[in-house]
């Protein structure tokens, strides 16, 4: 017991100690933030990969370290679609993995929004135009909020997930 | 003992009239063989007990334009010096049947298969004919690796269904898993057959994101191709973009300054610490151990943050091009980073101490998932999963490459094949490249980090090339086109051979074991499926 208890109070807390993030390019739309309004301030979030090479993957799975822990904010990574509110759709979306995002967005109940993560979900990236791409995510599902980068980093990812929730009046 | 020449001279003693032609290609040699004979000199090899050759690479080229030839190479590696020798056949103009080595060797199986899909050349013999990376509803006929078989096909859907494998009796039950799994991982089909709570069968249906990588690559050319090879698996882009760029570097005779030999060993080394080390702790979570995995996020998490710092990008993206490096770093730079990692050293042997005290972590790590030596040596299988059931291989102390040749690593090996296994020898590595880490910033020299490419070599020369990174050998092989194109790039991730022997570390464990038998295997499914 006593290693941990110095191990724990050795570490302290690293929440928060990260470079701040760049300011986005792709701002929420006020649309986006008049759909996600429901929500209020928590969300849970179901990721799905069409298709990315994993580094989006790995920096969603960042947000959930004790660095950014994306849980003090209310943003939830769920298990079902069922459970979800938002999906995250990472990676251009491949022809075997085309109906199995759509039978997703099907089962997240509404209201329901979708974030495209990266590059490559936006616009398919360096994959665009292969046999096996069948295009970006918005092809096939409609996309709220878009958050760039190859991968975005958690940072960025963090403070969309934030403007997204803010308590902003929308008209 | 047997080098690759004992080897020549023994198949020649026993096939006398299978070899064509001998060559050798930068250094490897080649045999041309026969193609009636192939599955014969195939089974001699690794079956015969002085030379155990373990098939790790199995490749088509199709030649078309310059020749109306499909062209088969076998990559073996010999059992005791790890010598490579390379068997080629080759099919004229309409022949599509080639002769399965599959009934002699495991390890082919998902090559046939995939050379069925993407060529459309037929193993005849092979025991398993189903569609590997073609889901069920692509169209007929469909090759995408064809020459005649254009990029940008808009791909039509038709009707059908993956059938699987089935175990029929009273109380057996199918419980399918994915492609969209619980948590943040990449997509892939899970099909289990149950009696009660042992697992009695495991069959992987795959290839989900398959993004046609591979003819991706043959619209490049060959020296600006290095940012797709990063992103065939993010989490291995240096490994990745290292390996693309010593098989072009090999192509167009490019010396690489020793300075950033270094340096790629260097970046390599972080790349390996931050992967384990996260492994490590997910590992832990897998079995509802959370304290270890919340530190190792955040040692990951600073391991990626120093990647930055020195880089620009968390992944290292761009460090790697070729004819070196793109990125130098100041000898402060490198003070500084030696000095956080050998914080974090301490700071992570007092975790491994603490974790491997607790008792819930070692019942459920110890002989859950085992992978025995004989199966692992069956299917070929390698990197930190063969290494944790004995197979004794690294390219890095095998094939050195980058600065390996003078700092030289000391190879992990655990014997019992199991998750704990798995686990010590990931530990055991992050302790390695922490002190190859130390060793490259006393012994870095001065001097260019980047030697220009000159020239383009001829159409049709190919190059190998091999890198030992953090899940185990990616293996490259690159083949010129005109003007400075390429005509073919196989990406060979170790996932792809190491997938296939999770079906049979599972056997006999309960469902609720198999994430964390997963974990410790953790390969890459985008590695994988290109």
């Amino acid at each position: 017991m006593f290693p941990i208890l110095k191990k724990s109070l050795k570490a302290g807390v690293v929440t928060g100690q990260h470079p701040k993030a760049e300011a986005s390019q792709e701002p929420i739309s006020s649309e986006a933030a008049q759909n996600a309004k429901p929500f209020r301030r928590s969300l849970a979030i179901r990721e799905v990969d069409t298709g990315s090479c994993n580094a989006c993957e790995m920096e969603m799975n960042a947000l959930a370290n004790p660095v950014y822990d994306v849980e003090r904010f209310g943003v939830h990574i769920v298990a079902s679609p069922r459970h979800a509110d938002a999906l995250v759709v990472t990676g251009p979306v491949t022809v075997n993995m085309e109906r199995a995002l759509k039978d997703v967005y099907k089962q997240t109940p509404n209201p329901k929004i979708v974030i495209a993560l990266g590059d490559c979900a936006i616009n398919c990236g360096i994959f665009k135009g292969s046999y096996a791409v069948t295009g970006p995510v918005e092809r096939h599902i409609p996309v709220d909020v878009r958050i760039p980068g190859c991968p975005p980093r958690p940072a960025e990812i963090l403070n969309a997930f934030q403007e997204l929730r803010a308590d902003k009046d929308v008209d | 003992m047997a080098d690759a020449q004992t080897a020549i001279t023994q198949l020649k003693e026993a096939y006398p009239d299978s070899i064509v032609e001998m060559s050798s290609i930068n250094g490897t040699p080649r045999l041309q063989v026969k193609k009636d004979a192939m599955p014969h000199l195939a089974h001699f090899l690794q079956t015969h007990p002085d030379l155990r050759g373990a098939l790790s690479l199995l490749w088509v080229v199709d030649h078309r334009p310059r020749e109306t030839c499909y062209e088969l190479c076998y990559l073996f590696t010999l059992s005791e010096r790890r010598d490579w020798l390379l068997l080629c056949t080759d099919l004229y103009g309409e022949d599509r049947l080639f002769h399965s080595i599959t009934p002699h060797i495991h390890a082919a199986k998902w090559y046939e298969r995939e050379i069925r899909d993407m060529f459309g050349l037929i193993p005849v013999g092979h025991p398993d004919m189903r569609r590997l990376v073609r889901h069920e509803h692509w169209p007929k006929g469909s090759h995408p690796l064809k020459k005649d078989f254009r990029w940008d096909t808009v791909l039509e859907r038709v009707q059908g269904q993956h059938v699987f494998r089935r175990i029929e009796g009273e109380g057996v039950f199918e419980v399918a898993v994915g492609p969209i799994h619980a948590g943040i991982i990449e997509p892939g089909h899970f099909r289990f057959s149950v009696a009660g709570e042992p697992i009695m069968q495991l069959e992987l249906h795959h290839f989900w994101k398959h993004r046609g990588v591979e003819k991706l690559f043959e619209r490049q050319q060959l020296t600006e191709a290095v940012p797709l090879a990063e992103r065939v698996s993010g989490d291995t882009t240096v490994g990745h973009s290292l390996a693309y760029c010593q098989a072009v570097e090999t192509l167009m005779q490019v010396g690489v300054p020793r300075r950033a030999r270094y340096l790629r060993s260097f970046f390599l080394e972080l790349e390996r610490l931050y992967n384990h080390i996260g492994d490590v702790g997910a590992i832990c979570t897998d079995v509802a151990y959370s304290l270890p995995h919340a530190h190792c996020g955040r040692m990951k998490e600073q391991i990626m943050q120093l990647n930055d710092r020195l880089t620009g990008s968390r992944f290292m993206r761009g460090v790697n091009c070729v004819g070196g490096v793109g990125t130098d770093l100041t000898n402060e730079q490198l003070t500084k980073t030696i000095a956080e990692l050998d914080d974090l050293e301490l700071d992570f042997t007092e975790l491994e101490k603490i974790a491997f005290a607790n008792s819930t972590l070692k019942d459920r790590v110890e002989t859950t998932g085992v992978l025995s030596d004989r199966i692992a040596w069956d299917h070929g299988v390698m990197g930190v999963v063969g290494r944790a059931s004995g197979i004794d291989r690294d390219i890095r102390r095998d094939h050195p490459f980058a600065a390996y040749d003078e700092l030289p690593p000391k190879v992990v090996l655990y014997r019992y094949g199991d998750v704990r296994a798995r686990m010590r020898v990931r530990i055991d590595e992050i302790h390695e490249s922490l002190r190859l880490i130390r060793e490259i910033r006393q012994h870095i020299p001065q001097g260019p980090i980047v030697a220009q490419p000159t020239g383009s070599p001829a159409s049709g020369t190919w190059a190998l090339s091999a890198v030992e990174g953090w899940r185990g050998e990616i293996l490259y092989m690159v083949m010129a086109a005109e003007n400075g194109g390429i005509h073919r790039c196989k990406v060979r991730d170790p996932s792809f051979v190491n997938w296939p022997a999770i079906q049979y570390a599972v056997l006999g464990n309960i469902i609720p074991d198999f994430p964390v038998i997963n974990k410790s295997f953790n390969m890459s499914y985008s590695g994988n499926d290109l």
